[in-house]
């Protein structure tokens, strides 16, 4: 049996996570392959002009997905796009939220979320997603 | 002006799904469907297999070598950040999957920095397809070459 879909319409609701530990970090890095010192090395942080460590875009990006396809189901994610505008840094909290985007004009059973993913009232990522909905 | 990287071909890597590899993604990005980590949740929402989550594919990171290809397009690499990454995906990956993925330039833009100097985009895609030749998923990532100031 396949799953359904979630109806037209309808958001997630926002996920917490955090505070955001060195060890998510690293446990990114082995899962995903990203070894850049800037994630894992304060000194190369540092020269880079940031106090700690910084998570890297894909951790921001995934944390997103993940808590998307909770909601919806993996296999009804049809198009997903992030931008990444600050960094998000250890032991920050961020707050995945979404709301329906003004524009939903193209096809039945498509539904278009805006998504935000914020450390306080800073936005860290900006998403936009396509799913298959009722 | 550089010289128009459009067309390039930056790597070529073959990615298999394993099944500790989708555990392990899908404990870094905190996916609770159990999709993800009990074949048996799998087939009984109706996959083969226990399934990937939706940005698998960051794991070819494994496979590339960074500063490889950061060099191979003239960038340099302190001046260099991901500006956006979009998915476009046709189904999901699941265990045992091995897809195909070349990754190519297809944009190369430069544009008036606010100090003054100027940033250059470079769009690189990369179409992950399986052993039939069926488009699986696509990847497009926006590096962005900061500005010197002027």
């Amino acid at each position: 049996m396949s799953r359904g879909r979630v109806p037209a319409g309808a958001v997630p609701p926002p996920r917490t996570i955090g505070p955001l530990t060195q060890t998510d970090v690293v446990r990114f890095a082995g899962a995903g392959g990203d070894f850049n010192p800037l994630h894992h090395d304060p000194e190369v942080a540092a020269q880079a002009g940031f106090d700690r460590p910084i998570a890297m875009g894909q951790l921001t990006a995934g944390l997103a997905a993940a808590w998307l396809t909770d909601w919806c189901g993996v296999e009804h994610l049809r198009a997903l796009r992030v931008r990444f505008v600050a960094p998000l840094l250890i032991g920050d909290v961020v707050v995945l939220s979404a709301s329906l985007a003004t524009d939903q004009s193209d096809r039945a059973g498509l539904s278009h979320l805006d998504l935000v993913a914020s450390v306080g009232e800073r936005p860290v990522l900006l998403g936009w997603c396509t799913i298959a909905s009722t | 002006m550089a010289t128009s990287l459009i067309g390039t071909v930056v790597d070529d890597v073959v990615l298999t799904v394993e099944r500790g590899k989708v555990l392990e993604m899908a404990r870094a990005t905190r996916a609770e469907d159990p999709v993800h980590t009990d074949p048996a949740a799998a087939q009984g929402a109706g996959f083969a297999e226990q399934v990937a989550t939706a940005t698998h594919v960051v794991t070819a990171g494994h496979l590339r070598d960074q500063l490889a290809y950061v060099r191979a397009l003239g960038l340099v690499r302190e001046r260099i950040v991901v500006g956006e990454v979009a998915w476009d995906f046709t189904r999901p990956l699941v265990v045992g999957d091995t897809v195909r993925g070349t990754r190519t330039v297809v944009g190369d833009e430069t544009k008036p920095g606010k100090r003054g100097g100027s940033m250059r985009i470079i769009t690189l895609q990369t179409a992950y397809r399986d052993a039939t030749g069926g488009l699986v998923v696509r990847q497009t990532e926006s590096i962005i070459e900061r500005e010197v100031p002027a």
